[in-house]
């Protein structure tokens, strides 16, 4: 198996995990104390327009989704917020409006559906050098935002009104959060697809949430589920020759498993 | 006397100060925290003193003294608590505002504190709302609302639910814009740079506190009252643990906040609006989800709150039973203005 690292892909591939599995997970801590939960189908849905006007515009596809999803966000947020309009019914509209251009765009442009599904599923062996540089910069950004503004989030996470009254902003932490919440999920969708980023996103700060005690060790938790189930998932789609994101969701989800029977019992 | 106030020990000088009116005293009080002489060994002598000074001298614990110019006023006060004193020249009164506004009924303690606030040694700072109208979705909330409040004082606003208590609240923590009126806080208007700065010297309890079930110490709930500002780690962690103690859940410090009682979770609140260094406090319905233990333990903590670092507080409940235990003034709540 370790002669496979000599293929510069696959090398290139577990590097980017290794990087992602340990920071996305924070991004995940995030969606669920924000309750940002619909958000992320949004940003999927915008991921396919995103897609979708990248090929007919024939320009890459990673740069397209990443545009779309901070221009949902932006305006998803300042809707909400300006209009006091509930995130998750504006998510749901922008879900339903994403898709539908979509498929106008797959249709007027005659893009092959094949080629925008795609996204679905990510393709982790296929990153050119931005993308590989990008992600492991964007990873250690994540990381240290989160190291140095940890009392602040903190404080934004506990209570809305609470963090405003102790001097923090709140309104501005709230729209990095979104803004960091979309380029995770562009990212993620590129490397392990749409419908296996709650694996790494989301499973390990669920699993954390059950056993943390306090908002330092759920960060610390998520964090460590996130990088072992990338490490251990990648290592066994290599050894059992599966593809690399479903080995990884899996796992992830055998581990979620187990820990809430051994929970119950 | 060359200086304002001279204490002596053993006729060897220890302590000097310069300053005016009762601030002499209120420093020799610091002073004195920090020496380990015996206070019974001291000898004060002070140039001007009348009833409020010979209070203060009297609750610094210090027996003997000797005063340049001594009010008549005094005397009873030395002779109640048998005090040693002398003088050079003895008046009937002496030119000073606060020696007429002490009341004879005054206790020691509400004497001191009464002089602590006149001479700004208290946490507390000004509140003034000057005709606050506040609309919510077109309707009027609040309306020519006047409120003036000094330092360290306490006010409990009551009325019925839905009255706008909670929006008057938001208005002064600047959570909701007013159509108009100003709300000043010490020197600083809300909505102005000024108090966007120090916008952590005023605290809030809200009524949703007790409900929230997010994974976290009650050590790190009360760090959230310095998430605003930009301290040393040794300076966050001595703050946490000192306003913990002062409200007696240090023992807590590592348990899940939403696995606390009610009780419990109101204490670290407040913990959280000491660590901040609330100058202005702010309680929207505290015992909303108390039981009767819970409500006693509340009133107890406030009581002591309002005598010792004594912030400004405007508590807003509709618990009549509750806030009457607190014996601090009333005002209601009624079609937008308060009576």
């Amino acid at each position: 198996m370790v002669e496979l690292f000599s293929y510069t892909p696959i090398l290139k591939g577990f590097i980017v995990l290794i990087f992602l599995g340990f920071a996305f997970p924070i991004t995940g801590v995030y969606l669920l104390r924000m309750n940002l939960l619909p958000l992320r189908f949004m940003l999927m849905h915008g991921a396919i327009l995103g897609g979708a006007l990248s090929l007919a515009m024939e320009v890459n596809p990673f740069g397209g989704t990443m545009a779309i999803n901070l221009i949902l966000v932006l305006l998803m947020t300042w809707m909400s917020r300006s209009l006091k309009a509930d995130p998750g019914q504006l998510s749901a509209f922008f879900m339903v409006l994403s898709i539908s251009l979509a498929f106008i765009f797959i249709y007027r442009f005659q893009v092959p559906a094949k080629d925008t599904l795609s996204l679905m599923w990510g393709s982790l062996y296929t990153l050119n050098n931005y993308e590989f540089v990008g992600t492991i910069v964007f990873s250690m950004i994540l990381v240290l935002f989160q190291a140095y503004y940890r009392h602040q989030l903190r404080a934004v996470f506990f209570d809305a009104d609470i963090a405003r009254t102790s001097g923090v902003n709140e309104t501005g932490f709230y729209y990095i959060i979104i803004l960091i919440t979309a380029i995770t999920v562009a990212a993620a969708m590129k490397l392990i697809g749409a419908l296996l980023l709650d694996a790494i996103l989301l499973l390990p700060a669920l699993i954390a949430s059950y056993h943390a005690k306090s908002y330092k060790s759920m960060v610390l938790w998520s964090s460590f589920w996130g990088g072992l189930f990338a490490s251990i998932g990648f290592l066994l789609s290599l050894l059992f020759e599966l593809p690399a994101s479903s080995t990884i969701a899996v796992f992830a989800s055998a581990v979620f498993l187990i820990l809430i029977l051994t929970k119950k019992k | 006397m060359e200086h304002s106030l001279i204490l002596l020990h053993n006729d060897q000088i220890v302590f000097t100060s310069d300053e005016h009116w009762l601030y002499p005293l209120f420093e020799l009080e610091q002073y004195l925290i920090n020496s380990a002489i015996p206070i019974e060994q001291l000898f004060l002598k002070d140039k001007i003193a009348g009833k409020a000074a010979a209070a203060l001298i009297v609750r610094l614990g210090i027996r003997n003294c000797f005063i340049e110019l001594l009010s008549e006023r005094a005397l009873p006060v030395f002779e109640q608590y048998g005090i040693k004193y002398s003088y050079n020249q003895m008046v009937d009164h002496i030119q000073c505002r606060t020696e007429d506004l002490i009341m004879d009924k005054m206790s020691m303690e509400e004497t001191y504190l009464f002089l602590r606030k006149r001479a700004g040694k208290v946490q507390g700072t000004t509140l003034k709302i000057k005709e606050l109208a506040v609309e919510i979705s077109g309707k009027s909330i609040l309306q020519d609302l006047e409120l003036d409040l000094g330092r360290g004082e306490q006010l409990v606003i009551q009325g019925e639910n839905g009255g706008g208590k909670t929006t008057l609240l938001k208005s002064i923590l600047g959570l909701i814009n007013p159509v108009h009126g100003s709300i000043l806080i010490g020197e600083e208007l809300v909505g102005s740079s000024a108090w966007q700065k120090n916008r952590h010297q005023t605290g809030y309890l809200n009524q949703e506190i007790t409900r929230n079930n997010f994974p976290i110490t009650s050590a790190e709930v009360v760090a959230i009252g310095v998430s605003g500002i930009k301290i040393s780690n040794s300076e966050r962690e001595y703050r946490i643990e000192l306003a913990m103690r002062k409200t007696g859940c240090f023992s807590i410090r590592n348990e899940m906040f939403h696995q606390l009682s009610g009780g419990e979770k109101q204490r670290i609140s407040i913990a959280r609006c000491l660590c901040q260094n609330a100058r202005l406090l702010l309680l929207d319905e505290p015992t909303s989800y108390l039981d009767e233990k819970g409500k006693e333990e509340l009133a107890e903590l406030l009581i002591d709150l309002s005598r010792n670092e004594a912030p400004t507080m405007l508590l807003v409940s509709h618990d009549s039973n509750w806030t009457d235990q607190l014996k601090w003034p009333h005002k209601t709540l009624k079609n937008g203005k308060l009576w």
